[in-house]
């Protein structure tokens, strides 16, 4: 029991972040009864693991950032928990994100602003932020996240810790809360490679609950390579454009050089439509969200903004109110490109467009490329404020991590150096279902990277 | 691309989005801009030569037709907003559109 009342003392300790949604007493309690019912013999017995709060769970609430599921209750797991739980992990609370985990700074929550554990004038990248915000200030060893197009890498990279996106289908997606479902996988962000790995292992696998999640067995882990030989990791000459932060193209320089002395082939590769990859992901997020955000609508779930005559007026008080400033636009924006007329012209286009980017990544893994490696980011964290005025501006912060979202691909981003103490994170793309090749190099680079020097 | 105040009035309706008139100016500036951006999309050869990407396995699994039961731990009465005698209670509907 004084494992749980430790990590209950933890996570208290670093309130200021505004990291974690759960009040104090309500960790507390549950994590004593977790406890002692956790099963010992789980491979992940006694681990503490953050969940953010766009995944359901029988403790705490779930309110995915937003007014508009304020006190919300799920009356089941998502599978991901219950898995993480048969292995007797301890759900150690609920991480505040962006709303509906639309963002790339964790600003967006309804519920205040997460800080970055490093420097508290910086965000924490998003939207997974609150996770990634307790991976790094060393609370809990792992925590769940949730990708649409970067959320978990870029705060892992942002926090300095790793960050793992899974193929798309090798995670069951019951109990994750819908915003773009043809992108959505639940990721993991953990101290190291290997905590990482070992909670995506547990969590991934078939499930009948999800028809999107593939009929394969769970993610078997690789053990720690003595080498890379053999690797060839290709580097796409789009992820390092003239204008890359110079401490990040140096950190990845340094990267490559000691994955070469590992005995990793390096080639540089093309990847001709990545400059599409953001507008694509600006169309296809939005619609699709549009349409999974009509399901809160003041009826079934959440508050109601009362004080409606009509129902007409119901809906669109509750969700006038009940949505914030960010996730109205995108409502907006995806119910325009969605709207007659303009189908063709938006939506069918960037779901070409998407094939393009897919058929990008095909080419360069038929010609013999096992890996990619890139920068996870164009900067290290960026100042609260900076880009909460201009939309396009946040969204390019995802513009080396959405392109794996709309392949499907699995990617990782671990930490790789450190700029003015601000983390830089690299990552590798891997081919789809061949997270283990992906997570083996990552333990070979994790090996020999000095994270937390200076680039 | 230039969405006008009431375009932008017209798509919230669609969605069923109350927006603040004051909103209104801000939003479709950016609306605006955000479509602006996203048109780099007409790139795309127009011809259909390009087919779209569909998500995930290249063919439908088909699964035994039972019921899965999906338990769960208590019922909407606790997280409705207003549920009684098994309905969701809701205002009328004012008129049909």
């Amino acid at each position: 029991m004084s494992d749980a009342k430790a990590v209950a003392d933890r996570l208290m300790k670093v309130k200021r972040l505004n990291a974690l949604l759960t009040p104090p007493k309500d960790l507390r309690k549950s994590l004593s009864v977790q406890a002692a019912a956790a099963r010992p013999t789980g491979v992940l017995y006694g681990m503490p693991v953050a969940v953010k709060d766009n995944i359901c769970t029988l403790e705490f609430t779930t309110s995915c950032g937003s007014r508009i599921l304020e006190g919300y209750r799920s009356p089941y797991d998502a599978t991901a928990i219950a898995k993480l739980k048969a292995a007797g992990a301890l759900i150690a609370g609920k991480t505040n994100c962006d709303e509906f985990a639309m963002g790339s700074s964790t600003e967006h929550s309804a519920y205040g602003r997460v800080i970055h554990p490093l420097d508290k004038t910086r965000v924490p990248g998003g939207s997974s932020g609150g996770s990634a915000a307790l991976v790094g200030a060393g609370v809990v060893p792992a925590a769940l996240g949730s990708e649409t197009g970067g959320s978990v890498r870029q705060p892992a990279s942002f926090c300095g810790v790793v960050g793992i996106k899974p193929t798309y289908g090798r995670v069951s997606r019951y109990g994750l809360v819908a915003f773009g479902s043809s992108l959505d996988q639940i990721g993991v962000l953990g101290r190291s490679v290997h905590d990482a790995a070992r909670v995506l292992s547990v969590i991934s696998g078939r499930d009948s609950r999800d028809a999107t999640c593939e009929d394969r067995d769970p993610l078997r882990l690789p053990t720690v390579p003595e080498s890379l030989q053999g690797f060839v990791v290709g580097l796409p000459r789009e992820y390092f454009p003239p204008e890359l932060d110079p401490a990040v193209r140096r950190a990845c320089e340094r990267a490559v050089r000691l994955m070469k002395e590992q005995g990793a082939a390096v080639r540089e590769v093309s990847l001709p439509h990545t400059a599409y990859a953001v507008p694509t992901y600006y169309v296809i997020a939005p619609a699709e969200a549009s349409s999974n955000l009509a399901r809160y609508d003041g009826v079934r779930y959440g508050p109601r903004f009362d004080g409606a005559a009509d129902l007409r007026t119901l809906y669109r008080t509750t969700r006038g109110q009940g949505f914030g400033p960010e996730v109205r636009r995108r409502i907006l924006v995806g119910t325009y490109v969605l709207s007659a007329g303009y189908y063709d012209a938006y939506y069918r286009r960037a779901q070409q467009m998407r094939a393009l980017i897919a058929q990008d990544f095909r080419n360069v893994f038929d010609r013999g490329v096992d890996l990619l490696f890139t920068p996870t980011t164009p900067t290290p964290a960026f100042k609260a404020g900076e880009k909460l005025g201009d939309p396009i501006a946040m969204y390019l912060s995802d513009i080396f991590t959405v392109t794996a979202n709309l392949a499907g691909l699995p990617a990782m981003s671990i930490p790789i150096g450190q700029v003015k103490g601000l983390p830089i994170g690299g990552q590798l793309i891997g081919q789809a279902f061949l997270e283990d090749e992906m997570i083996e190099a990552a333990y070979a680079l994790e090996r020999v990277v000095p994270a937390t020097d200076e680039a | 691309m230039s969405v006008t105040r009431d375009e932008v009035l017209r798509i919230a309706r669609l969605a069923e989005l109350d927006v603040d008139e004051d909103a209104l100016p801000e939003l479709a500036d950016q609306m605006s801009r955000i479509l602006d951006y996203v048109a780099q999309l007409s790139a795309v050869p127009a011809n259909g030569s390009v087919k779209v990407f569909v998500p995930g396995a290249d063919a439908i699994r088909f699964r035994a037709d039972e019921v899965i039961p999906s338990p769960l731990a208590f019922g909407p009465k606790e997280f409705a907003p207003a549920f009684k005698e098994g309905f969701f209670v809701v205002p009328r509907l004012d008129q049909f559109e």
